[in-house]
């Protein structure tokens, strides 16, 4: 096996396959750092070029592009606040709070570094680990699937700082947006009132963008002219401070624990498919929080959350790539992409593709590894270009943002239906915001809306019985942890409350 | 006891999930599907509910500091209102004008709008920013990436 | 006077770039071509006509650039399809779901609003079944499911392809199969290899996993054996009068000048007879089945109406 491995990374360091594993993993960087392009727009616009490459090479490409995807959206999460791909959303929480405390360079390679770690450890299971962890996967019905998505909509509707009920409705409403337009089992339109623009239902992309992206541009230009408006404008006039990379990787590995979990937690997400890494990132950064000895600190800067979200949402990546090696089941869109593009080259994806091509198995192993350095190497090189972005005036960034959010959103499906959506849940956002309901539950229940209906009617089509949801053993076992996870949150919310009020007994 | 900001949110999305309760419960079901497709909406609709009716109620019961007694940072409402309506209007135009009309002209009248140059020298900046971002853009987009942007329904450019 | 000032020299750049662009139709095509695909990008639609749409720019001269317009069982596509401007930019790549969703009332995009321009390929469909079953062959599964009425569980789309092909064959065997909804054909091979689906339709595309012992062809319903998978038994042959390809063509909408149809009809012709494209639809589990504009229109009126009896036989149809 690590022969194997070793023939791998031999066979892509060729100028044949590092040229395209560097190029996909820079066009990989640049995307996920525009806010509204995606990992998985990135990695379509990269597919044609990948036709004439031979299929390693291709490959080695969009896994770059991947890899270079999943760490670029950092700079935008930290720089502007506004995730720069979906996959760094929770990157934003404690990332952008550190750089307007006058560190965004620690906040930005804090998140670099985190992701090569996270990602090169993601590696290690990805080697040794595809077989036997895929295996469980695939274990998984409509009953596990089902269960798996309450545990996490319950892990994070605990993480709202302001209040579990605004939480748990804001969870709802991300859950409500799915629900309208046709419905996915037998597509009869739902709440639509008979018009054609919502007939077609919310896109995810377009409503992320919009919520994220409106409700933080907007709220920034509220406070353009008051006196702490100004502070919050020379954010983008900010130079990196001098610091030390050694210190910043002390950070990190001074809590092996956190990397590890991370780690794992995205790696689990990535395998499993259909969800991808933004509810890693969002999930890893919920789990750091509950582990954490100062869960205050997060949303304040705190570089925990940080290496968190970066960590698993880098693993996440491998766990894509091990549900695609092993049984040619897509994880996420990006892998999807990836599966149709081995299949124009005529390789037969499936249990038997690692037996049958395993110097292109291996190759996209190597490719994986070795994207970590050159994604490294990039943003050492190019990051003073990265800034050079967020050193322009408000007022000229804002309406360049606003742009590129339009055509990520228009060039998603084409439509300008999509941009429609963009605008409508831009001014949602932004009242949900000056209501004080957090947006990340909100963005969860998006992500996953769709997949908790489909799996529930499934579990309910295959067998009426619905104690299955309770006795089918793994199952079970998520509802229960769902069930504990809520429980604690209330716990340490009311514990909260109490230290509070002895605090400040006469408010 | 006096309703706040909470209390109002809570009733408008207690008023929407209510309403749309009822509109679940009349949707039409499949013959070969067990549960229609009202079924979900509905155990959401009633999540929903119960949380807004619980956060009307918390708001109701709260103790209140006294009204003034924090100083509200100054903040720009107008300014956030003439955005959106900037952004709405290139919304609308965009289909009519094709995207690389209508994306120079917003960038030029949101920029403006936000900080209106006083020198000729900015007015001049302002316009090579937009023009710039419509040009670079649809460059890298259409003719790179091959995605195809909007073309103006008016101008067919 | 600023404003004045401004709001002229905007609009004399608007005028400046209305100027630039060329008149339309100088010569059918000059600028890229957009191809709709109303599914998502991975899909097998999307494998199918992304190498044809490399193909079709070879002998057309323009890029053609595959958009993926996917949502609402691939009726958002049509409907953009059908709201383009007929001027030859914007075809569409259509399947047999077209009259499908029409007859069940989930859109009111029929295939008679566009001009046929060509039949591209045609994909045999295979009924296949999970390797935690006990069947064999037809004959085991059909005595099981006739002692088990309704309780064999048969992935689908909910009246698409893979819905009415198990339909057909539940009528002709006289069995009753219990549908679960899985979208797409990759989470119904998850959820067939997991066994927690007993039957599903696939295609050839999957012969990977089926050699793998993880899968099991019952039968194809092609006329013929196929030479990639000579051992699966055509459903002819097992006294099932069943053949049921997924067709898949070109569109464009209703109104497009008669040049520019004939200019995509000869380019598509010359396309679908390059070897490149067949080795990619072999591997795509599909024939290279070419028909030009006359014979796809004969072609899609004798398809509508089987498709329309099928609906109404299973009670699917609601107009």
């Amino acid at each position: 096996m690590l022969d194997l491995l070793w023939n791998g990374l031999v066979n892509v360091a060729h100028w044949k396959y590092l040229v395209p594993l560097f190029a996909g993993t820079l066009i990989g960087v640049i995307g996920g750092s525009l806010p509204g392009v995606t990992i998985t727009m990135t990695v379509i616009v990269v597919l044609p070029f990948t036709y004439g490459l031979d299929p390693l090479a291709g490959l080695a490409a969009m896994t770059g592009v991947y890899v270079g995807g999943s760490t670029g959206g950092l700079i935008a999460c930290c720089l502007l606040g506004i995730p720069g791909s979906p996959a760094s959303i929770a990157t934003t929480f404690d990332g952008f709070p550190m750089a307007r405390n006058g560190e965004p360079g620690r906040a930005i390679w804090l998140g670099v570094w985190a992701s090569v770690w996270g990602g090169l450890l993601g590696a290690l299971f990805l080697v040794f680990l595809t077989g036997p962890l895929a295996a469980i996967a695939l274990e998984f019905g409509p009953w596990e699937y089902f269960s798996l998505f309450v545990l996490a909509m319950a892990m994070v509707a605990g993480l709202g700082e302001s209040s579990l009920l605004k939480g748990l409705i804001s969870t709802a409403i991300g859950l409500l947006i799915t629900v309208v337009g046709h419905d996915p089992i037998g597509s009869v339109p739902r709440f639509t009132f008979g018009s054609t623009f919502i007939g077609g239902g919310f896109p995810f992309l377009p409503v992320l963008i919009g919520v994220f992206a409106f409700a933080q541009i907007m709220t920034d230009l509220e406070k353009l002219n008051s006196p702490r408006g100004e502070a919050l404008q020379s954010l983008a006039n900010v130079r990196l401070e001098r610091f030390s990379h050694l210190k910043v990787n002390l950070e990190i590995f001074r809590q092996p624990f956190l990397l590890a979990w991370s780690t794992i937690v995205g790696l689990i997400i990535g395998i499993l498919p259909a969800i991808g890494g933004s509810a890693s990132s969002v999930m890893a950064y919920d789990q750091a929080k509950k582990f954490s000895r100062t869960p205050d600190r997060f949303g304040k800067g705190h570089p925990e959350g940080i290496i968190a979200s970066e960590a698993s949402n880098n693993a996440n990546v491998s766990g894509s790539l091990m549900t695609i090696m092993a049984f040619g089941i897509p994880g996420d869109a990006v892998t999807a992409v990836m599966l149709g593009a081995m299949t124009i080259h005529g390789i037969q994806s499936g249990p038997l593709f690692i037996s049958q091509n395993p110097d292109i198995a291996y190759g996209i192993y190597a490719a994986y590894i070795l994207a970590h350095p050159c994604m490294l190497l990039i943003c050492l090189a190019l990051m003073p270009l990265m800034l050079r972005v967020t050193s322009v005036r408000m007022a000229v960034l804002a309406p360049v943002v606003l742009v590129l959010c339009v055509v990520g959103a228009y060039a998603l499906n084409n439509t300008m239906q999509s941009v429609y959506v963009l605008l409508l849940f831009g001014v949602v956002g932004y009242v949900l915001v000056k209501l004080g309901f957090p947006l990340a539950p909100l963005i969860l229940g998006l992500i996953l809306g769709d997949q908790i209906e489909i799996n529930l009617v499934r579990a309910i089509m295959t067998d009426a019985n619905p104690w299955l949801f309770l006795t089918r053993p793994i199952s079970g076992l998520l509802l229960l942890a769902a069930a504990g996870s809520v429980a604690l949150a209330v716990w340490q919310h009311w514990r909260h409350q109490n230290r509070v009020a002895e605090e400040a007994p006469d408010f | 006891m006096s309703i706040g900001r909470d209390g109002i949110a809570g009733l408008i999305l207690l008023a929407i999930s209510l309403f749309l309760l009822v509109k679940s419960f009349q949707l039409p079901s499949l013959p070969i599907v067990p549960v229609g497709p009202g079924f979900y909406p509905a155990i959401v609709l009633s999540l929903m509910a119960t949380a807004s009716a619980l956060l009307v109620l918390q708001d109701l019961l709260k103790r209140r500091a006294p009204a003034g007694a924090v100083a509200a940072p100054r903040r720009n409402y107008r300014r956030v209102l003439i955005a959106f309506a900037i952004v709405g209007a290139y919304v609308v135009l965009l289909p009519l004008l094709g995207f690389r009309v209508a994306t120079a002209l917003f960038v030029g009248a949101l920029q403006a709008a936000l900080d209106r140059p006083r020198t000729v020298r900015q007015w001049v900046v302002l316009a090579a920013i937009a023009f710039g971002t419509a040009v670079v853009s649809y460059f890298v987009f259409e003719r790179y990436l091959l995605v195809l942007l909007p073309r103006g329904a008016w101008t067919g450019f | 006077m600023a404003r004045t000032l401004v709001m002229a020299g905007a609009a004399a750049l608007a005028g400046v770039l209305a100027a630039l662009s060329t008149p339309a139709m100088a010569q059918y095509p000059d600028r890229p071509i957009k191809m709709i695909v109303p599914w998502a990008a991975g899909g097998d639609t999307d494998n199918i006509f992304r190498p044809f749409a490399a193909e079709l720019q070879k002998h057309i001269g323009q890029p053609v650039v595959v958009a993926n317009v996917s949502g609402a069982s691939g009726t958002t596509g049509a409907r953009e399809a059908k709201a383009a401007a007929p001027d030859g930019y914007t075809i569409y790549a259509v399947h047999d779901y077209i009259h499908l969703t029409f007859y069940a009332g989930i859109s009111d995009v029929k295939y008679s609003d566009f001009e046929p321009i060509c039949l591209v390929s045609a994909t045999p469909s295979v009924l296949t079944a999970s390797a935690k079953t006990p069947w064999k062959n037809w004959q085991e599964l059909a005595d099981d499911a006739k002692k088990r009425p309704g309780e064999i569980t048969v992935g689908a789309t909910l009246g698409s392809t893979s819905h009415i092909f198990p339909a057909m064959i539940e009528k002709a065997a006289g069995v009753k199969f219990k549908f679960v909804s899985y979208d797409g054909l990759a989470p119904r091979m998850n959820a067939l290899l997991g066994g927690h689906i007993n039957l599903t339709d696939s295609n050839l595309t999957q012969k990977g996993k089926v050699e793998a012992g993880l899968l099991r062809y019952i039968a194809i319903a092609s006329e013929k054996r196929d030479p990639e998978a000579p051992d699966v038994p055509t459903l002819k042959e097992l006294g099932m009068n069943i053949v049921y390809e997924v067709a898949r063509g070109i569109f464009v909408p209703k109104g497009t000048p008669a040049p520019v149809r004939a200019k995509l009809e000869e380019s598509c012709a010359k396309a679908t007879k390059e070897p490149s494209f067949a080795q990619a639809m072999k591997v795509q589990g599909t024939r290279v089945a070419f028909l030009n504009a006359n014979d796809y229109a004969q072609f899609l009126a004798k398809i509508d109406n089987e498709n329309k009896v099928v609906m109404t036989d299973l009670g699917l149809i609601k107009k």
